[in-house]
């Protein structure tokens, strides 16, 4: 469990082009706007809600990997972030209602089942440094995507409560603390760094799916 | 041929998507000779990385399947392997590099198998693994086996092959799951994206 101090920074600023993908995203630039289609965004929720499940059970996974002698400390801090996307799916679950959304009859979009099924199989296969290291761009993009959005957010925006959610403190808390479990599980290798920048891609291609331009 | 897997249980119920699976410009072009070579190269390094994948998905088939079906699910295990030293020798003739990158659209269809084998049970692996194999004997089973490629066309069609599939599909018919046609229909999406993938690239 050596890990590397700055792992997370350099993967993050590797696959700053990717980042800036989705920020400038017509997706991401219609919730920044307030003008993004209802539609889309109803599609959005219910894609990334099924999404949230996969999540979840990555990081079981990842837990039920980090052998016997793994801190407590650590362990907790997964607890934690697994706290977090729960709470995430009550948000989801409060969206649904107000949009009128069924999330247990959710049909997944192909971007949403390539990176669920990406996400499991590096679960499943895969060592607790290269699982984090799928579910890290997740954490922190949001978390940028927010603070980014948060400038010109406005509380006539209809999507200020998202925009609010993703760029509070306490989301950036939550990416900081994946991040360290990261920097502290991971080794810099070829596997985790290609998990990194696929998580990425993935990421991109799940802000199209709701548009109809995935697949 | 005589296994009739057009009429198979779940190749009818994907309905349209059984279609889309198993015809390709990919195989009419290997048919009527006209095949590009860059497309069958792609296609030969894309294919390997698929059965390498799928080969961890059997292993993982075998370790759930119960002991009356072990025998053929173990049998098809150890004819990939054999099939990967096929595609290795092919790959050395032709002068392919078979660690090239995977296509998105394979890397997709074998994170796919992989999450399944780990996450379903035996039941739908099983109908996953007949999917897999039955659209492949049937894609390859509608052209005459020759011209350029008649070795390929003969390989998925060699009566052995056909019934290993038949096999396959009476297993996943007498251990019934709900979720088998869902995953058979997933099968043939991915099926229908690695054909599309072989031909544009």
């Amino acid at each position: 469990m050596s890990g590397s101090a700055d792992l997370h920074r350099r993967l993050w600023k590797e696959n700053a082009d990717l980042a800036r993908a989705s920020l400038e995203h017509p997706f991401v630039q219609g919730l920044a706007q307030g003008d993004l289609d209802q539609d889309a965004f109803r599609r959005y929720v219910a894609q990334d809600a099924f999404f949230l499940r996969a999540f979840h059970r990555a990081y079981a996974l990842a837990a039920a990997k980090c052998g016997p002698v793994t801190p407590l400390a650590i362990l907790r801090r997964v607890e934690s972030l697994m706290t977090g996307v729960l709470d995430e799916l009550d948000l989801h679950a409060g969206y649904a209602e107000e949009l009128g959304i069924d999330l247990d009859r959710v049909d997944p979009h192909p971007a949403t089942f390539a990176y669920t099924d990406f996400l499991l199989r590096t679960a499943w296969e895969g060592e607790p440094g290269e699982i984090f290291a799928s579910m890290t761009p997740c954490m922190r993009l949001y978390a940028w995507l927010g603070q980014e959005l948060e400038e010109h957010d406005h509380p006539g925006n209809p999507y200020h409560e998202w925009i609010r959610t993703y760029g509070s403190e306490e989301f950036a808390g939550l990416a900081d603390e994946m991040e360290s479990l990261l920097d502290e599980l991971a080794e810099d290798t070829d596997a985790v760094r290609d998990a990194y920048r696929y998580a990425m891609v993935c990421e991109r291609d799940f802000f199209s799916a709701p548009l109809g331009r995935g697949e | 041929m005589g296994h009739d897997f057009d009429r198979s249980r779940l190749a009818v119920g994907a309905g349209d998507l059984w279609e889309e699976a198993t015809r390709a410009r990919f195989l009419d072009a290997v048919g009527d000779g006209t095949l590009p070579e860059e497309a069958f190269d792609r296609w030969l390094v894309q294919d390997y990385r698929f059965v390498s994948g799928l080969s961890r998905f059997v292993a993982l088939t075998v370790a759930k399947t119960p002991r009356e079906a072990q025998r053929v699910v173990i049998g098809g295990l150890a004819a990939l392997d054999e099939e990967l030293e096929w595609f290795e020798d092919h790959a050395e003739e032709r002068g392919l590099d078979l660690d090239a990158e995977p296509h998105p659209v394979c890397r997709r269809y074998v994170d796919y198998l992989i999450a399944a084998g780990y996450g379903e049970p035996m039941e739908v692996l099983l109908a996953i693994l007949y999917g897999v194999e039955v659209a492949y004997t049937v894609g390859w089973g509608r052209l005459e086996a020759e011209g350029p490629y008649a070795e390929f066309i003969e390989r998925w069609t060699h009566p052995d092959f056909q019934a290993y599939v038949a096999e396959l599909r009476d297993l996943a018919d007498a251990h019934r799951h709900p979720d088998q046609q869902e995953h058979f229909d997933r099968v043939m999406e991915h099926e229908r994206a690695f054909w599309r993938m072989t031909w544009e690239g």
